[in-house]
């Protein structure tokens, strides 16, 4: 059970308080000016955005579809992130490929990124690492922008530089007799 | 009648019941591929294993008949081990690519490993590769690679349709399905393979890759194809309709429905109906409404027009609905001229000798003692006769639902068209119709899924089905529409759902022996 603590003695006092804090303000200002001064570059803040903040590789942004070693899309459109999604922001079409060791690929893969929550599902769902969470979280757009993302812009956009190349490939598998 | 005990439960069986009939009859669960209720016993996938007493060795329950005093039981650790060792055998060259594969989600190698598999597999050998995406006729693919060759396929063409099209190519572990000389799988039964395939083997290329089956909703109710009226299951979601696949139902159609039923979803899709109420408008062109309105407008011009109103019923609807119009005709409209519009009739009495007959109503004799009921007896020749003179000027026709089974729809449209007022009551859109220039209303009615209404098939069997998915919010059932005509707003019980009351004498649909209960909901195992 809690309860509730009488203020001590010195706390009603109102000076000693607000001096405490006020010194500790000027301590670090004083800190940061001379660390910046110095060139040393403690300064806790951004100047953001001429700088930028290096996220952790585990850092979910954007999706990024991955390819295989010929550039085609890895998804097998199993749907199993759409499945997932808390979200349901992943709508997919699946379509008979022509060749019969692909057999099934997806002809439309959308996401409708102002739905999605980051949660990062979709990429634990996959089970041929065709989807990845990727590093880009600043993608504003003004009116008219396109949040709906295709195929297009997940797989090949131009800040992929020809797109991710996934690490399961079929044809590896295929010859492992897996 | 030989008593036996099975796992503990004293059971009462007629002479020759196999172990695994009884198991499955009685709602306990036993692990199979190769057998199936209406098919002759394999025992070729040695999974069914059952300890009996007395016996050193496990048995298979599905070639094991019950003598008198036998003791069972499949739950003991020696049939375990043997279940979950004999899983292992048939995943040795069935590759593991469930995420493309289309049976995923309703695959019995999927469930049994779940439930009584989940070892580690201890084969080193690569998998043997075989013909992926081979095209076998118009309606089915099969993929050699994930057979686990029960031949549950093989003996359906052996048995049931008896054109033995398929059959075991080559020995041991080079074995495949196949048909000789890759003549086409084409009788009109060839999709039950498909339902009956406990693996992705054989998949239909009309539902193939469109949609995850987890991402389904099923429906209960009947095929309206032909008057045989076999029981089926819709699966459905918010895109639409998807697929057909039958119930049990022995009185009708046993465990297979034919092909030409497995189309009969398409008409209901929202890309084939009429979505909205078209009526002439004031200044010569036609204008696009609400259907309750018009309904509403035409209802105040036909009550009381007397015997210049002539109403044409097709066999497609519900006898609760041909009774609510045949009622609003003769009490508000005051003329006895109704006829039927009987498609084909001179094909009606074919028969395939399995399930699909020449009449492609499924209410023919629903319309025909509706019609006996209300003292009607009209032809069709006193319609043309009317017209040709005069007489008749307005006629209201209750039109067909599932249109590809009308060869004569172009020319009768033209025949009706010559009606100074024509009100055409349809499901589907028809360019014909929406073409036709002068007094013409059309009304969206809803199809055999949205709303609940009873069919008697060709045996007079009655069967009443239940209000499954709405596809066009907007359209009306033929007593909706009898309500509006005669005046009155819709009573709200008429837009609920109504209770499934099964008819006594009738066979119950989806009710059928009861089956072990996870595989009931599948109906393919």
């Amino acid at each position: 059970m809690s309860q509730v603590q009488q203020p001590k003695a010195i706390t009603r006092w109102y000076l000693p308080g607000i001096l405490s804090g006020m010194g500790l303000t000027l301590r670090k200002m004083g800190g940061n000016l001379l660390s910046y001064t110095s060139g040393q570059k403690k300064m806790p803040t951004l100047n953001y955005p001429e700088e930028k903040y290096e996220y952790s590789p585990r850092f979910k942004g954007n999706h990024v579809l991955t390819v295989k070693k010929d550039g085609s899309l890895r998804c097998t459109a199993c749907m199993l992130c759409a499945t997932n999604c808390p979200a349901d922001c992943i709508s997919i079409k699946a379509a008979e490929s022509d060749d019969p060791s692909v057999e099934k690929y997806p002809i439309s893969y959308e996401i409708d990124i102002l739905r999605c929550v980051f949660c990062g599902f979709c990429e634990e769902a996959c089970p041929v690492d065709a989807i990845r969470m990727g590093p880009e979280w600043q993608t504003p757009g003004v009116n008219g922008a396109n949040f709906q993302y295709d195929i297009q812009h997940l797989a090949y956009r131009p800040q992929l530089k020809g797109g991710v190349v996934s690490v399961l490939d079929e044809t590896e598998r295929h010859k492992a007799g897996i | 009648m030989p008593k036996c005990t099975i796992n503990g439960k004293e059971l009462e069986v007629a002479p020759g019941t196999t172990i695994i009939q009884a198991m499955t009859r009685n709602g306990q669960e036993i692990a199979h591929y190769c057998w199936h209720d209406a098919l002759s016993v394999a025992g070729v996938c040695r999974l069914c294993m059952v300890e009996i007493e007395g016996n050193p060795r496990v048995q298979i329950a599905c070639n094991t008949v019950i003598t008198e005093g036998m003791k069972v039981n499949n739950t003991s650790e020696k049939v375990k081990e043997a279940t979950k060792w004999g899983l292992d055998f048939h995943l040795i060259n069935h590759p593991l690519d469930c995420p493309i594969c289309d049976q995923a989600g309703e695959c019995g190698l999927q469930d049994q490993y779940m439930k009584y598999g989940k070892y580690d597999p201890e084969m080193a050998e690569p998998k043997v590769k075989k013909h992926k995406v081979v095209s076998l006729g118009s309606r089915v693919v099969l993929d050699t690679e994930r057979c686990i060759l029960c031949s549950r396929c093989v003996r359906f063409t052996d048995e049931v349709t008896k054109t033995n099209e398929l059959g075991i190519f080559n020995r041991g572990d080079r074995a495949e399905i196949g048909t000789f000389e890759n003549k086409p799988l084409n009788n009109n039964y060839s999709l039950n393979t498909v339902d009956i395939c406990p693996v992705g083997a054989l998949t239909s290329k009309d539902f193939r890759f469109r949609q995850r089956v987890w991402f389904l909703k099923t429906h209960d109710t009947i095929c309206t194809g032909c008057s045989t009226g076999c029981n089926v299951k819709l699966y459905y979601n918010k895109e639409g309709l998807f697929r057909v696949r039958p119930n049990y139902n022995e009185a009708i159609n046993g465990y297979w429905m034919c092909d030409e039923g497995r189309d009969v979803y398409k008409f209901v899709n929202k890309e084939a109906r009429l979505l909205d109420a078209k009526i002439p408008g004031t200044s010569g062109q036609s204008e696009w409404v609400l259907p309750v309105t018009a309904a509403k407008k035409a209802g105040a011009r036909l009550r009381g027009s007397g015997k210049s109103t002539a109403l044409v019923l097709t066999a497609q609807h519900s006898v609760e609905e041909y009774e609510a119009l045949l009622k609003f005709f003769k009490s508000d409209v005051g003329s006895d001229r109704v006829f039927a519009w009987q498609q084909n009739s001179e094909k009606n009495e074919e028969f395939d000798g399995l399930l699909l007959r020449g009449d492609k109503n499924p209410n023919t004799r629903g319309l025909q003692e509706s019609l006996a009921s209300a003292g009607v007896q009209t032809k069709w020749s006193e319609l043309v006769e009317g017209l040709a003179s005069g007489q008749i000027k307005t006629v209201v026709v209750a039109g067909p639902e599932n249109q590809a089974a009308f060869p004569d729809l172009k020319a009768k449209i033209l025949e009706l068209s010559k009606a100074v007022t024509l009100i055409c009551l349809t499901a589907g859109k028809n360019a014909d119709l929406e073409r036709l220039a002068g007094d013409v209303t059309l009304i969206p009615l809803k199809t055999y899924v949205e709303k609940p209404g009873t069919f008697i098939n060709f045996k007079g069997i009655r069967q009443t089905v239940k209000k499954g998915v709405e596809v066009v919010p907007n359209s009306l059932s033929l007593i909706e529409v009898s309500e509006l005509f005669a005046g009155r707003d819709l009573p709200a019980s008429l837009t609920d759902v109504q209770p499934y009351v099964p008819e006594k004498k009738g066979a119950q649909i989806g009710k059928g022996r009861v089956h072990n209960e996870s595989y009931k909901q599948r109906g393919s195992l």
